[in-house]
């Protein structure tokens, strides 16, 4: 595969006449990883939308290898319906056409051993609201893996999982890199941005993209939280969350 | 109190059997989907939309269930498009349904004075179904079939997780649709039988119950339809001993059966 | 002159002109009230218990005791169960609530329908205005009286808890309460309003007004002084079709209320263009312009 597996130019998007993102440049190869970080309501989840083609830019243009696997954070889903963790993760396969037939035996062995893969092997008969939530996140990643997607969007995964999760999901991630795929992840921990390939700062406008030590600086963060930022010991920064804005 | 082969015998009681049979299939397959994915007071006000172009139709001789499907399908398809969530109650729609009803029947109180038809249609029969109700339900119960097992995958990913089944690829708005109108013409293919005011009795009734007793979506439709034909053909029975239309006698033996799984099943995980 | 005496025909007979006060009482408080029940969101749910309140009313019939006892006790009766019902997780509130309306609707009819000498169950279901008794005046008075004084005295706690619930209990209000007076009231103007407009028509008298007037009113008070002349004046032609038109008079000014609805909510003054400027303060829908496929590498 040549180019680079996600990329954008100049691109802008708006819902009706409100403009949520402007001026986004970037471009990720296989095998590399993206933290996209930004506050609340900063377009996060629009640069999602755009690369998954659920919203027209406004201007520019964006790339996408083949359809982007995405793993949406567990409050949009409904924990009262009736499906296992096996379930969720056949799930994927409808990405791969075929929507009218029930699950092939093919499609069920690749979704158990996804399972297996992020560390639900033995709950794959558990009924997804009885899972935890560190747990239902993997199951969602479990989705993911299944779809077999060269580029995966993933909204916040570790937010409110255990460690042992997050440990887990962070070496699927690792793997996931190895095999040339690209992750893009969207991010509220500055921390863990540190570990990324590269970090793109949006707060409704791209604020800077580069590699974590060229970005990661005071400066960019402040451009990028604004007030919400809470810097401790002039090196590492916190940012602080405000919930309830809309995303 | 008559004997319960007076069912199967009488030609009319057994017309009223077939159809109550064919109507359980809709009833546990689509109920099934109605209470996932919270379609209940969409399917009750569906048939009530229809009332008043019921009533027409009866008075000027077209088949009031193919007047009926045409109007739950306009129904179906304003719904969709007015984008107006089915799940929010809107006072419009709750107007609207009002208004359908008093319309309906002073249209057939005064405009046709045909007074007996408002309790037919309101409640179901027991003897004016006839084979055009009887084909109409038997595909209905066919459609409902096929489209489930084309589209069970779907409607579980939709409701499931909507924004992820969007990102997997599937015209979830399509097939949301063609759930809304097998919902709306499935709910009136039941009014011969139960009436306007009770659809639910087919469409809910078996289908909640059987979500406390199950916890697998197969195991959902299975239990929806074995519930919803014992309660049909139990209802029915009473309808022709109480001479009363089956609408009333069904609809009490479903939630009935609703409270008791609800206690025996208290405290359970669903 | 011709049109004058036309519209005076009603007033004529007594029996018209004691539902004409029956309804005008009601409508005038449930055209006020009703401000709330859609600021509550409990449209939903005062139909469902007027739904539900049908085997209350029939039972009262079979019984012989007036109407407006069974219209209590059903509603009572009816708000349990259907809260009950609504609040099982497993099946979730739509499913639930159909299951008791459903239920109760379904035992109503059967009680009016199987004994010997069926109950006049189409009058329980669509109102029965002509047929209003002394019994039933007095309980219109009644309620006018002590639901308006109640509407009066809460106002302004109603008025802070619909802005700002948290604020307000902030402030010492106590809205469970605020709210539990704001149900009795309702179960209270549902029960004496379904002896005009039936069981399954009432809805109109308490949604229908403010809606008109929604698009209209500044203020609450303007809401439900609006609501109350809407209705008593909708109630108004709905008697005087059913009088000359020899239509049924119950559902007649039900049709008249969804009427006065529909014109009041068309003939909104569009002031409010900046519908699309507004920032969405939550995500659009997932479909909300699906757009080509982004291209493939």
């Amino acid at each position: 595969m040549s180019g680079p597996a996600v990329s954008a130019e100049g691109l802008a998007a708006a819902y009706g006449d409100v403009r949520v993102l402007e001026q986004v440049s970037f471009s990720a190869e296989p095998g590399q990883s993206v933290c996209v970080l930004g506050p609340n309501g900063g377009g996060k989840t629009t640069l999602f939308r755009v690369l998954l083609g659920e919203l027209e830019p406004l201007a520019g243009g964006v790339e996408v290898s083949g359809r982007p696997a995405y793993m949406a954070q567990t409050e949009r889903t409904r924990l009262d319906f009736p499906v296992t963790a096996l379930d969720v993760a056949v799930m994927g396969a409808l990405a791969r056409g075929r929507w009218w037939l029930p699950p092939s035996r093919e499609e069920r062995a690749a979704a158990r051993a996804a399972l297996e893969r992020v560390g639900l092997g033995t709950e794959a008969d558990v009924r997804f609201g009885e899972l935890s939530g560190g747990q239902r996140q993997r199951a969602l990643l479990a989705r993911a893996l299944v779809q077999d997607a060269p580029v995966l969007l993933l909204d916040e995964p570790l937010s409110g999982v255990d460690p042992a999760s997050a440990a887990l999901i962070g070496g699927v991630f690792d793997e996931l890199r190895a095999e040339g795929r690209a992750l893009l992840v969207a991010s509220h921990d500055v921390e863990s941005a540190r570990s990324f390939d590269l970090v793109l700062c949006v707060n409704r406008r791209q604020v800077a993209f580069g590699p974590p030590a060229a970005t990661l600086h005071r400066a960019t963060l402040e451009a990028t939280y604004g007030h919400e930022l809470i810097v401790l010991d002039g090196q590492s920064a916190v940012t602080v969350q405000h919930h309830g804005h809309g995303h | 109190m008559p004997s319960p082969i007076d069912l199967a015998e009488l030609p009319f009681l057994r017309e009223a059997l077939f159809e109550l049979a064919l109507l359980s299939i809709s009833g546990g397959v689509l109920g099934a989907w109605v209470v996932l994915r919270r379609l209940a007071f969409f399917s009750h006000a569906a048939g009530s939309a229809t009332f008043p172009g019921l009533v027409l139709a009866d008075a000027s001789g077209i088949s009031p269930t193919i007047a009926g499907v045409a109007v739950a399908l306009g129904y179906a398809g304003g719904v969709e498009r007015a984008g107006r969530s089915r799940h929010d109650h809107g006072e419009g729609t709750a107007l609207l349904l009002v208004a359908a009803l008093a319309g309906g029947v002073i249209l057939a109180s005064d405009v046709f004075e045909s007074g007996a038809v408002v309790d037919r249609l309101l409640f179901g029969t027991l003897l004016g179904l006839d084979a055009t109700d009887l084909a109409v339900s038997g595909a209905v119960a066919a459609i409902a079939a096929c489209a489930a097992l084309a589209l069970g995958r779907t409607w579980a990913a939709v409701g499931f997780d909507p924004d992820g089944a969007s990102a997997l690829g599937l015209r979830s708005d399509r097939a949301d649709l063609l759930l809304l109108a097998l919902v709306a013409v499935a709910a009136v293919a039941a009014i011969p039988a139960v009436g306007v005011l009770l659809v639910t009795a087919i469409y809910v009734l078996p289908a909640a119950a059987a979500r406390l007793l199950t916890r697998s979506i197969r195991g959902l439709v299975g239990v929806a339809l074995a519930l919803g034909l014992a309660e049909g053909l139990l209802g029915l029975y009473l309808a022709y001993w109480l001479d009363v239309p089956p609408g009333p006698p069904i609809a009490v033996l479903g939630a009935l059966v609703c409270l008791a799984t609800a206690v025996l099943t208290r405290g359970r995980p669903a | 002159m011709e049109v004058v005496d036309f519209l005076l025909d009603p007033l004529r007979s007594g029996i018209d002109r004691r539902a004409l006060l029956e309804l005008a009482l009601v409508g005038s408080l449930c055209g006020a009230l009703g401000f709330w029940v859609l600021t509550e969101r409990l449209a939903y749910g005062a139909e469902s218990l007027a739904h539900g309140l049908l085997p209350g009313l029939v039972l009262a019939a079979l019984a012989g005791v007036p109407l407006l006892l069974g219209a209590v006790g059903g509603a009572l009766a009816a708000a349990v169960l259907i809260a009950l019902a609504a609040s099982d997780p497993r099946t979730g509130p739509d499913a639930g609530t159909a299951v008791a309306v459903t239920g109760l609707v379904g035992l109503g009819a059967l009680l009016a329908l199987a004994p010997d000498s069926p109950q006049r169950l189409e009058e329980l279901l669509f109102g029965d205005p002509l047929g209003v008794s002394d019994g039933d005046l007095a309980a219109g008075v009644a309620l006018v009286v002590v639901g308006g004084a109640l509407l009066a005295a809460l106002h302004r706690p109603l008025a802070a808890m619909a802005f700002d619930p948290a604020g307000a209990a902030a402030a010492g209000l106590r809205p469970a309460l605020v709210r539990l007076a704001l149900l009795v009231l309702l179960a209270a103007a549902v029960a004496v309003a379904v002896q005009g407009l039936g069981a399954l028509l009432v809805l109109a008298v308490l949604i229908a007004p403010p809606v008109a007037v929604r698009a209209h009113a500044r203020t609450p008070a303007q809401a439900m002084m609006g609501g109350a002349a809407v209705a008593v004046l909708a109630a108004l032609v709905g008697m005087e079709v059913s009088f000359h038109a020899h239509s049924a008079a119950g559902a007649s000014v039900a049709l008249a209320l969804c009427a006065a609805a529909g014109l009041g909510a068309a003939l909104r003054p569009s002031r409010r263009g900046a519908r699309r400027g507004a920032r969405p303060r939550s995500l659009p829908p997932a479909q909300a312009s699906p757009g080509r496929r982004p291209g493939a590498a």
